[in-house]
């Protein structure tokens, strides 16, 4: 496995039943990137976030994060890493603050109510720590769920769908927010999206998957650079897309 | 206890404690143990003022007493509670335990839980400590509404002895009413369906608590007449050992059916120490411990395969795993 890269998988393979939903998926991503999974529904993004995410365990194949694999050293790995589901699922009935309290032990963290002030700070999302999560618009749970996965200062942070269901304010904020993660605190981003305009804004790698197959992975500059008839990224995934079929 | 552990069962005896409908379900169970105990020493106090009035009825006509006085132990009123307990008891517990894991499957929130550095093991391990206080808990206010109605409506006096004998009991019902939970719990970590583990819950609860108990004592020849077949026939002890010797294939199996039942266990053990069952009335804590352990030990027994059930079935593949796509 290579050294150099944050994120490591080899031959990665994940069957449901006879369905292979993941094939021998090989994915190098280095620190300090915002990587991008696309892919169409059920291409197997959740999946592979949820293989190193230490959540699933792959019917073949490994992966690693921080030098760590994620089936026989997946409580060191959940230590370095932040996950933010695609539906971010709180309990509605505590507070926000309570929430992140909750989380924040869990993780671990030492000073946990400095930690969790200085977590708001950075979102901006001091004035909600003491309304109850129930009442969240989604946008609002979408940063509530960021706080959650940043208060342990992972060093890799997964975003599946981070998007979804957003209004046009809500994406801006969460895009201010990704980048200011990276670029500040300098954490490594794992985005699985099916926003070609988000990847656009803001990543610097992307992978594009398919009924479980990687067609490709490269920066983002590259990928552009290698396809140069192509205008936009939308067209250069229709074109890797429809090469792959 | 480690800290994560100690996180997950705060967090969660509050949310139980925050659960309104089952407080009130909680508050009507020790409603109806305390009317119960109204009701027996009501009873009680009959049962002893037809004696007094007997004895002075004889006293006045020159005569002595030929019947000896009830034998009557405060402690037995409190039979209906704790068949209330036995009954009702198991139908909040699985409440409790199906809700605890329930609440996060039916959300999702176990995704989330499940990304950070703990295991399966410690969220079983503290939503069963959880569990385990807040029953303490309500165990501790029934002990309460007992020893006050007890005292101030049944007029009893409390000896150390008395009070040992109900803190025994209500030991045996802890633990009954926490393995009806650690089985619900194991029952919704282990189900693919929410509605499965509710359903085979209470099929447990039907068979266990009401059918065994009911097929044993149908099966009890003496339970056949009011009052007893043998006492009606003027058959005493000793005789009806004699005859019920000649059906001992029928007698072992009565019993086999009855000690399937854990409440029976329960049942069994706190009669024995409420005095309930006259062989153990005014008896020392001691002799009855002596002859009624196994009760105790079996009712142990089954809480710690419970718990162990549910510390099992509480993994990440079956709280998350089936649910991927």
């Amino acid at each position: 496995m290579s050294t150099s890269s944050i994120i490591h998988t080899s031959d990665l393979c994940m069957r449901y039943g006879s369905n292979l939903a993941l094939k021998n998926v090989n994915l190098a991503i280095a620190a300090g990137e915002i990587f991008g999974l696309l892919g169409h529904n059920g291409a197997g993004k959740t999946t592979t976030v949820s293989i190193i995410t230490t959540l699933l365990a792959p019917s073949s194949g490994r992966a690693e994060v921080c030098g760590l694999d994620t089936l026989r050293d997946s409580r060191n790995v959940r230590r370095r890493i932040g996950y933010l589901p695609e539906n971010v699922e709180l309990y509605d009935s505590l507070t926000l603050k309570e929430n992140l309290l909750y989380f924040a032990r869990l993780s671990g963290v030492a000073e946990p109510q400095k930690r969790i002030a200085g977590v708001l700070d950075f979102l901006d999302f001091t004035t909600h720590e003491n309304e109850k999560l129930g009442t969240f618009s989604k946008g609002m749970r979408q940063r509530a769920g960021i706080a959650q996965a940043i208060l342990h200062r992972p060093r890799v942070l997964f975003l599946d769908e981070p998007t979804s269901g957003l209004d046009p304010q809500g994406v801006i904020t969460l895009r201010q927010n990704i980048k200011s993660l990276n670029e500040e605190l300098g954490m490594t981003i794992f985005m699985n999206t099916h926003s070609l305009a988000e990847v656009t804004k803001t990543c610097t790698s992307i992978g594009i998957l398919r009924n479980g197959e990687l067609l490709y992975h490269d920066s983002l500059k590259q990928t552009m650079a290698a396809f140069p008839d192509q205008a936009s990224l939308e067209d250069v995934y229709l074109r890797i897309d429809a090469d792959g079929r | 206890m480690s800290k994560a552990v100690r996180t997950i069962f705060f967090k969660e005896l509050g949310d139980l404690l925050r659960r309104r409908s089952f407080l009130l379900l909680c508050a009507a169970l020790a409603s109806i143990v305390a009317l119960s105990l109204i009701i027996a020493s009501l009873n009680y106090h009959k049962q002893l003022s037809d004696y007094q009035q007997y004895a002075q009825t004889l006293a006045q006509s020159g005569g002595a007493a030929a019947a000896l006085p009830p034998q009557l132990s405060p402690l037995q009123q409190l039979r209906g509670s704790i068949e209330y307990i036995e009954i009702i008891g198991p139908v909040l517990a699985i409440v409790a335990g199906y809700g605890i894991v329930a609440k996060e499957k039916y959300r999702g929130t176990l995704r989330l839980f499940f990304s950070r550095p703990i295991g399966a093991l410690d969220l079983a391990a503290g939503k069963l400590a959880a569990l385990a206080l807040l029953w303490l808990i309500i165990i501790l206010v029934l002990l309460l509404v007992m020893a006050t109605t007890l005292h101030f409506v049944g007029g009893a006096l409390f000896s150390a002895s008395t009070i040992a004998k109900l803190v025994l009991s209500l030991a045996a019902a802890w633990a009954y009413l926490m393995f009806w939970s650690a089985l619900a719990l194991g029952l919704t970590c282990s189900s693919k369906h929410l509605g499965s583990a509710l359903l085979i819950s209470f099929i447990a609860w039907l068979a266990v608590v009401l059918l065994l108990p009911q097929i044993g004592d149908t099966m009890d020849p003496d339970n056949q007449v009011p009052g007893g077949l043998f006492q009606s026939m003027h058959v005493d002890k000793s005789h009806e050992h004699a005859i019920m010797a000649h059906f001992g294939g029928y007698e072992s199996a009565r019993n086999a059916l009855e000690e399937t039942s854990i409440s029976k266990h329960f049942e069994r053990a706190s009669f024995a120490f409420l005095g309930v069952k006259q062989i153990y009335n005014q008896q020392p804590v001691g002799y009855i411990w002596g002859d009624t352990w196994k009760d105790t030990a079996l009712l142990l027994t089954g809480l710690l395969a419970s718990a162990a059930f549910a510390l099992t079935w509480c993994n990440k593949r079956n709280l998350i795993g089936r649910s991927w796509k």
